[in-house]
């Protein structure tokens, strides 16, 4: 990509943050996307706390336009983008993440992505009790009421399924096997957005710190 | 710029391998290149930041970028993507190989009446579908209507003729080449400087088009500006023997001086003249003003419907159950991974308030057959056709007349959640996303009414139209 280096870009968007070129070229995003990435990962990020680094209530602005609003799942999410598990998600941790979901990233990737997503106290496993877990917050996020024996038969049907040598847990090759089987539930893995993003967001180029190529 | 030299080698961003050298204007140049790792053509307009900043245009380039962004459609060029450096922007472009309309029109002199008429009929396509987008062009000339591979038009440069010239441009009679500023395509009121519609400034310029396009000359040129301007505010023009009555009729329509009375698209369209042959195009239909009048007739008929709703329900119930017999209804079911998947806290396109509005999901407890039956009688009063696929997959697609860029189609998918729990989920599978949400908020959400349990998604209905758009 050229001689775009880290000491050009101190004087670019992303001065005190990871190098786009760098970023870049360690995910599927080129390397104006990733300027793109800075302009909403800024906007985020500065929408609380104003410290260029994405806090939780920050997040659940940005997904629910409500800072108070408790989701299970964008915990999750939270949480995984936090790669340094110090409470808040700096741009590296922001840009890698979200290559998850770019349509180009590799279906492995977002697949092993998925277990962890599920795998909610982090064991290895997705077992039941994660998945009844799970299953109620999503039927009462959507105000969906079911008896405890509806959703048991759900959890039930879906152990038969997915659980392959029946020890009541779901391991990473069950779940690969699993998730390639229905494809449909990494649906949620893939941002089809991420592939126009430099059109969506064209302030960037005002900001961009690339360096030129040599002509 | 530095870049027209050794200009065959050059890889921009390590994405694009720049070719020769297509248009250049004040502060930009367009080349062709090839994507490095598809080789697919595509044009690339280089713009030169430093002047583009001292120009005070920036607001200009930026807002090029949100209108083609606005309008994708079979005549406008698209844009694929945007990159920058600190000195210069890149817009990546596609390629319309056939060249500038111009080009061939000098080739020819000017073309018979059915050519021209496709080439004007493609154009106001894109024109009227541009301005439904809030988009005016302001900048319509040959110049910037391009041919693809097909020979089918495409209008380009919508930066407000950032680029005047083209290096590869033949020069055939020379007059129909407009320097920057010159205003023989511009309409009066334009000319005048008063505040101006820019719909009817476009609807001019096409009538001026569409005049080079039979006549192979200008209607309005002359060197002197003062002289110039006065025919043009008084629209004194003249056409050629060989202009059909017709012709002459909807270009005296078209290059009325006075912007008020100046034909307005719908009409023109509805106009047998521009009518003809189209359908021999293989242009998408275009909206009408008949089609407009279906569209009032329709909703009567629904309105009358709603009347009986009680004994139109009973009908439909009845005939989806006569019709379809060897139909399976059954519809899959969601496992537990499939249901949590959907979960607003897991739909990261929110952050980019980006929420693709094509989609819409309710739970419902009513049977798949009661389900199904309330999408057919929305079908028949929308005038959508209704097609009921295996396991509880039902399709509905619009009729062409009407619509900007091809039939709304939209397929639903029924899921049982748990017993007696039904999940559907709609999406768009065909036709634009404006017209999607207007039929969503309009007719899809309040004639479901009284089957949805709930509405899911965090409830999150399609956001109001243009919301994202407009930011």
């Amino acid at each position: 990509m050229g001689c775009a280096s880290s000491k050009q870009f101190k004087r670019g968007a992303a001065a005190g943050h990871e190098d786009p070129a760098i970023l870049a070229k360690e995910t599927t995003f080129s390397v104006s996307e990733v300027e793109v990435l800075y302009e909403l990962f800024k906007k985020i990020s500065h929408s609380i706390f104003k410290d260029g680094l994405i806090h939780k209530e920050e997040f659940q602005l940005a997904l629910f336009r409500n800072s108070n609003k408790k989701n299970l799942f964008a915990d999750r999410i939270f949480d995984l983008f936090d790669l340094k598990r110090n409470g808040v998600i700096d741009f590296g941790e922001f840009v890698r993440s979200l290559d998850i979901f770019h349509p180009e990233t590799p279906l492995a990737d977002k697949i092993a992505f998925a277990f962890r997503l599920y795998d909610l106290r982090g064991t290895g496993f997705i077992e039941r009790e994660e998945l009844y877990e799970m299953v109620v917050a999503i039927l009462n996020e959507s105000d969906l009421l079911l008896s405890d024996d509806a959703v048991e038969q759900i959890v039930d049907q879906t152990f038969k399924q997915a659980d392959l040598n029946s020890d009541g847990k779901i391991d990473p090759d069950e779940w690969k096997a699993f998730a390639r089987k229905n494809p449909g539930l990494l649906k949620n893995m893939t941002l089809p957005y991420l592939k126009d993003i430099t059109m969506a967001f064209p302030n960037f180029v005002m900001n961009s710190g690339v360096g030129d190529e040599e002509l | 710029m530095a870049m027209e030299t050794n200009q065959d080698f050059q890889v921009i961003m390590g994405r694009y391998r720049l070719g020769r050298l297509l248009g250049r204007g004040n502060f930009a140049k367009v080349y062709k290149a090839h994507k490095v790792d598809t080789g697919e053509a595509v044009a690339i307009k280089v713009f030169d930041k430093q002047s583009v900043q001292r120009s005070g245009t920036m607001e200009q380039v930026k807002r090029e970028v949100q209108v083609m962004r606005r309008v994708h459609h079979s005549h406008v060029v698209r844009l694929h993507e945007v990159m920058a450096t600190r000195s210069r922007i890149y817009f990546v472009m596609e390629y319309a190989s056939g060249g500038e309309l111009f080009t061939r029109l000098s080739q020819s002199t000017r073309f018979p009446e059915p050519v021209a008429r496709r080439y004007f009929q493609q154009l106001i396509t894109a024109v009227e579908f541009c301005h439904s987008r809030g988009v005016y062009h302001r900048d319509l000339k040959p110049e910037n209507l391009l041919l693809d591979a097909r020979g089918d038009l495409k209008i380009s440069d919508f930066g407000l003729s950032a680029l005047v010239g083209g290096a590869d441009r033949l020069h055939g009679d020379g007059l129909l080449h407009t320097t920057c500023g010159t205003p023989a395509y511009v309409a009066p009121e334009v000319l005048l400087k008063r505040g101006y519609d820019g719909a009817k400034a476009d609807i001019w310029s096409c009538g001026v088009i569409l005049f080079v396009l039979l006549a192979g000359y200008l209607p309005f040129n002359e060197t002197n500006l003062v002289i110039l301007y006065r025919k043009i505010t008084e629209s004194n023009y003249r056409c050629p023997p060989w202009f059909s009555v017709d012709a002459r009729k909807i270009i005296a329509r078209l290059l009325d001086p006075n912007p008020k009375t100046r034909i307005t698209i719908s009409k023109l369209m509805a106009r047998p003249w521009f009518q003809k042959e189209a359908k021999l195009n293989d242009m998408p239909l275009v909206a009408s003003a008949p089609s407009v009048l279906l569209g009032e007739e329709a909703k009567q008929h629904r309105d009358d419907e709603a009347e009986d709703d009680e004994f139109a329900q009973e009908k439909n119930r009845a005939k989806v159950t006569m019709s379809s017999p060897a139909i399976d209804m059954k519809p899959p079911s969601m496992n537990a991974f499939d249901i949590i998947s959907r979960s607003s806290g897991l739909n990261l396109s929110k952050m980019f308030d980006a929420d693709d509005s094509s989609e819409a999901r309710f739970s419902s407890r009513e049977t798949t057959t009661a389900i199904v039956s309330k999408l057919e009688e929305i079908a028949e009063a929308g005038r959508f056709s209704f097609k009921l696929k295996e396991k509880g997959r039902v399709e509905l697609e619009g009729s062409h007349d009407g619509s900007r860029k091809g039939a709304l189609a939209i397929e639903a998918e029924i899921f049982e959640v748990a017993p007696s729990v039904h999940v559907v989920e709609m999406r768009k599978t065909g036709g634009d996303s404006l017209e999607f949400q207007d039929f969503y908020t309009q007719e899809l959400k309040p004639s479901l009414g009284d089957i949805v349990w709930a509405w899911q998604g965090g409830d999150s209905p399609p956001p109001i139209v243009l919301a994202a758009s407009t930011r």
